[in-house]
């Protein structure tokens, strides 16, 4: 079975069943990881785009895996290939850290901030969390094309090693309007077939 | 097979690749201190484009006028029509046009600031059809940027890719980088004892790759992305990912073909440590390694494309160009820095690179023999 | 100085964003990076803008950090030895 995931600001569905939760936003999500995620305290400093990724592909591998999430960790994996798109890219981030900079006379750029400002720091969040070696890479649109995205993940099946991607749509345009469309994509699978399931 | 058919690069050493591995043979560098600029209160080394060099007509900005002009002359070369659905536009760059996000700048709507808008606004500009590709994958993009495009014409989905690369520099990146402690203040020395950290550069430098193989011609063999699953902004203490991006390119080749690697090597104390282990641990200690950073200082979404145009030239020109900035080692593992010209007959190089987020990637070029 | 230690925790949680920590859990002897917090080359740097942010203290040399942030105690200790706000 494919499972995806699909949450906004507002909802958090996984296989099409909305969770019943009481806000919205930010502390939506991290009501999602306290009572569904909750053993891992660097997701407090994660940026919202980091965190709406996060919390995605946690919930998206606690359904691959049945809720195993200790086996996967063991020993790291270079087989699973991270590849994201989106078409605010930092921008909640980038945002953030012009107001740190913005007044002469309050002038203090955030080096936790700034870290932040690249959208790929998102797929390096979900590396480091499930000790993916493999490709990870993040790809800015102009819109959720989903021909162009299945472009980009047939091509990333070019490289050998490669045999699943774990992709989608992440975007936060800033910390009240966000949206995650995950899911897990195999080699051989019908790309586009797949990739259609995470608009339904 | 993929093919390079014509390249530019547009940056402060000049507005086209020759003039750009003419200054850089010669060990010139337009790295300079800059105090006051942009009323940022701390100083810093970086090499700037003269604003006044860049000529582009229309409304655009800077990042894009520096686009527009390399691909331009990239694509004249080829000889190409960039407005054919068959040519593809792959574009690289960590932060565009964020200057955009001072409120005091406001001649663009707010939506430039978005990396698809701007790149549709270029594409638009060569009459192209197609949706631009986007690469934003921290300083390993060029290289990301190169990959994605083999890829797009390996599988016959395009005749000709324009692969650019480019970044051009704000007070939003400078001060980033001052807050990480992570610039030097002095011209930067990668791989030096006495490496105190990295400089900025900006510049635009753009590759028409194309699917026909051709005698003579420059291929870009096998390319890997790979992440170190570690820390989001320090490298992994044990180089795991560029390791495994170099093990994957080389493949079955022998450490002997390879005329040198072309190394990430920024001069920050982390960066070229992780280098030379990874160098090591693949079995390259023999091969030599220099870095370009000294000549343009760090220029992110544009280095992959660049430093690998400049090799190119430097195989070409049976060269391997000199690491301008080291004078003693300062790694752990005896990698081949050398800040002389050095000599080769060899035709093949690997370009090397590492990037926030934890990723990784390298890319294997090897020129055809005439037959 | 017991004031300003607490003051000082206040400002960590809240700058280094350690969400679920309150200030009595935070032993000020005990350290900072390694075992304790956990804290890392980020938090660091975030510290030296918290130093010159809220107290005027400008740190030229990261590597003082290491000296500086041992332990909340230390920090404190050389806020009010060095502040200028």
């Amino acid at each position: 079975m494919k499972h995806i995931v699909v949450l906004n600001d507002k909802s958090v569905m996984v296989d099409g069943v909305p969770m019943q939760l009481e806000n919205q936003g930010m502390a939506m999500l991290n009501d999602v990881y306290r009572s569904r995620i909750g053993d891992y305290p660097k997701f407090f400093k994660m940026d919202a785009l980091c965190k709406v990724g996060f919390v995605a592909s946690e919930l998206l591998l606690k359904a691959e895996t049945d809720g195993e999430i200790s086996q996967r960790k063991a020993h790291g994996t270079s087989s699973r290939a991270v590849l994201l798109f989106n078409r605010s890219g930092s921008l909640n981030a980038d945002t953030k850290y012009q107001a740190t900079i913005q007044e002469v006379d309050n002038f203090f750029p955030s080096p936790a901030i700034f870290v932040y400002t690249l959208p790929n720091i998102v797929t390096g969040e979900i590396a480091i969390r499930n000790l993916y070696y493999g490709e990870t890479n993040f790809i800015v649109l102009d819109s959720m094309d989903l021909h162009t995205i299945a472009e980009q993940i047939a091509n990333a099946f070019q490289d050998s090693e490669t045999e699943s991607v774990l992709t989608g749509w992440v975007d936060c345009y800033d910390e009240n309007h966000f949206e995650a469309r995950m899911l897990i994509i195999n080699r051989n699978e019908d790309i586009l077939n797949e990739l259609n399931k995470i608009t339904q | 097979m993929v093919v390079k058919i014509s390249d530019n690069i547009v940056s402060p050493l000049g507005m086209t690749s020759e003039e750009n591995y003419s200054a850089v043979k010669a060990g010139q560098s337009r790295l300079s201190y800059y105090e006051g600029k942009w009323n940022l209160p701390e100083p810093f080394v970086a090499s700037l484009i003269d604003r006044e060099q860049i000529q582009v007509d229309g409304h655009y900005t800077f990042f894009e006028q520096i686009v527009i002009k390399s691909a331009s002359a990239a694509i004249a070369e080829a000889g190409i029509d960039p407005a054919s659905p068959r040519v593809i536009f792959v574009l690289s760059t960590t932060k565009g046009n964020v200057y955009l996000l001072d409120k005091r700048i406001t001649d663009f709507p707010e939506d430039r600031v978005l990396l698809g808008v701007t790149a549709d606004v270029v594409a638009k500009h060569f009459g192209n059809p197609n949706k631009p590709v986007v690469v934003s994958n921290a300083c390993i993009s060029g290289v990301c940027a190169q990959i994605v495009a083999m890829r797009l014409l390996e599988r016959g989905a395009y005749d000709y890719a324009v692969v650019i690369g480019a970044d051009m520099q704000s007070p939003f990146i400078v001060s980033g980088f001052q807050s990480f402690k992570a610039l030097s203040p002095e011209q930067c020395k990668p791989f030096d004892a006495s490496r105190r950290g990295l400089n900025l550069g900006e510049a635009a430098a753009t590759m028409v790759l194309g699917a026909k193989e051709t005698d003579g011609c420059w291929k870009l063999v096998r390319g890997a992305i790979r992440n170190d699953a570690n820390h989001i902004s320090g490298p992994s203490r044990v180089g795991e990912g560029s390791y495994r991006a170099l093990k994957y390119v080389l493949g079955d080749c022998s450490a002997d073909e390879i005329a040198f690697v072309n190394a990430h090597g920024t001069a920050t104390m982390y960066n070229d440590e992780m280098e030379s282990i990874a160098i090591e641990r693949a079995g390259l200690l023999d091969v030599p390694v220099n870095s370009l950073k000294g000549y343009f200082g760090h220029t992110m979404g544009a280095a992959g494309v660049l430093e690998s145009i400049l090799s190119m030239r430097a195989i070409d020109d049976n060269t391997i160009l000199p690491t301008r900035g080291f004078e003693n080692l300062g790694v752990t593992h005896n990698v081949k820095v050398s800040n002389t010209i050095g000599h080769t007959d060899k035709k093949s190089f690997i370009k090397l690179l590492s990037g926030f987020g934890g990723c990784n990637a390298a890319l294997l070029f090897r020129k055809e023999e005439l037959k | 100085m017991e004031e300003l230690i607490l003051k000082l925790k206040q400002e960590i949680i809240e700058a280094l964003n350690l969400e679920d920590v309150k200030p009595e859990d935070i032993d000020e002897n005990a350290s900072l990076f390694g075992d304790g917090l956990g804290l890392d080359s980020i938090d660091a740097l975030e510290l030296i803008v918290l130093m010159e942010k809220n107290y005027g203290i400008k740190l030229s040399d990261p590597n003082q950090g290491k000296e500086i942030f041992k332990s909340v105690a230390v920090m404190a200790d050389y806020i009010s030895k060095n502040r200028t706000k």
